[in-house]
C-alpha cells in the first residue's frame, strides 16, 4: 500500500475535515481493493501449448570479415607486384609501395592470429 | 519443450497480476482469458530482445497496458456496450469478506466499491491505468513511467489529474444520491 492520500496537497484541509478524509480514505480503499478474476485451471498450460515454435538457431558462423581480410590481402599483393615491375625510382611510387607492403605485412599477420585462434 | 515448461511456469507465477490488471483496466470479464493469452504470447516473442533492465513483472505490465489499449481500440471500433464488472452475478465484490461489518455497512461499501469501479472506467485511458497501477498493482512512479513509456513527471500529473475527477465525480454522484432520497422522502 503507498503511503500517501489522495489528495495530498489538501493534507492539512483535510486533517480539519474527518469527513473528506474518510471519504478520501474510501477511494483509496476501493482502489487498492483488487478484483479476483477466475483464472481457468489449465490456463498456464493452454499457454505453453499456443507457443509459436522458435527459428531454428544458426550454429554455422558467418566468415564475411575473414573472406574480405584475404581478398584484401591477395589484392595488395598484386598492388605490390605491379607497382614493383615499372620501377620508375619516382619518390611516390616508393611511398606508395612502402605503405601498400605495411598494410600487406598488417594483413598476413592479423590473419595468422586469426588463423592460430590467438586474438 | 524444456522452454515450455519453463515458460509455462513464468506463466503460472503471473497469471493473477495480468488477469486482475486486465480486467479493472478492460473493466469487462468478456474475452479476460484471449486477452492474458495475448499477453503472454507477445511476452513469449518479446523475449528474445528482452535485455533485463527492467523486471519481467514491470515489462508484463507493459505488455498489458498494450493489450488493454488495442482492446480499447477494438472496442471503439465495433461500438458495442461492454459488460460492467458489477454486472456479473459473480462480481468480486461480493466474494470480499467484511466479518466485522454489518449487512447495511457491507451494502454500503459494496454499493460505493461499484460506484468507483463505473467512474473509474469514465475516467481516460492513461489516467484509469496509472490509477490501476499505482494504487491496485502498487507500483512506483519509475515503474509506471516505464510501462507506459512516459516521463515521471507526466504519470505524477496524470495520477493526480485522475485522482481529483474520481473523488469530484463520487462527491457529485453522493449529492446526487441525497437529493434523490430527499425528494423521495418528502
Amino acid at each position: 500500500m503507498h503511503d500517501e492520500s489522495i489528495n495530498p496537497a489538501n493534507l492539512s484541509q483535510s486533517a480539519t475535515e474527518p469527513a473528506t478524509e474518510q471519504f478520501d480514505q474510501r477511494i483509496v480503499r476501493a482502489l487498492e481493493t483488487a478484483p479476483r478474476p477466475q483464472i481457468p485451471a489449465n490456463f498456464a498450460a493452454r499457454v505453453a501449448s499456443e507457443l509459436p515454435a522458435r527459428p531454428p538457431v544458426t550454429l554455422t558462423p558467418t566468415r564475411y570479415g575473414q573472406n574480405a581480410m584475404l581478398i584484401g590481402t591477395v589484392v595488395t599483393l598484386i598492388a605490390l607486384l605491379v607497382l614493383a615491375l615499372p620501377s620508375t625510382g619516382h619518390a611516390a611510387f616508393g611511398l606508395l609501395e612502402s605503405l601498400l607492403f605495411a598494410e600487406f605485412l598488417a594483413l598476413a599477420l592479423w590473419l595468422t592470429v586469426w588463423r592460430y585462434g590467438l586474438r | 519443450m524444456q522452454t515450455d515448461l519453463t515458460f509455462e511456469q513464468v506463466v503460472r507465477d503471473h497469471q493473477d497480476m495480468v488477469f486482475r490488471t486486465l480486467l479493472r483496466l478492460t473493466g469487462s470479464r468478456e474475452h479476460l482469458d484471449d486477452l492474458a493469452q495475448d499477453v503472454f504470447l507477445r511476452l513469449y516473442r518479446a523475449l528474445p530482445s528482452f535485455r533485463g533492465e527492467a523486471l519481467i513483472t514491470t515489462y508484463l505490465y507493459r505488455i498489458a497496458v498494450n493489450v488493454a489499449q488495442d482492446e480499447w481500440k477494438r472496442r471503439r471500433r465495433d461500438d458495442r456496450t461492454h459488460i460492467s464488472l458489477s454486472d456479473d452475478t459473480s462480481g468480486w465484490e461480493d466474494r470480499l469478506p467484511h466479518p466485522d461489518r454489518n449487512a447495511e455497512q457491507q451494502l454500503e461499501e459494496r454499493e460505493f466499491q461499484q460506484a468507483v469501479e463505473e467512474q473509474l472506467q469514465q475516467l481516460s485511458q492513461v489516467e484509469r491505468t496509472i490509477l490501476v497501477l499505482y494504487h491496485q498493482e502498487e507500483r512506483t512512479y519509475e515503474q509506471i513511467a516505464y510501462a507506459l513509456n512516459m516521463p515521471i513527471g507526466t504519470v505524477r500529473t496524470h495520477l493526480h489529474r485522475g485522482r481529483k475527477k474520481l473523488r469530484e465525480a463520487l462527491q457529485q454522484r453522493q449529492t446526487q444520491e441525497r437529493r434523490a432520497t430527499c425528494t423521495t422522502n418528502q
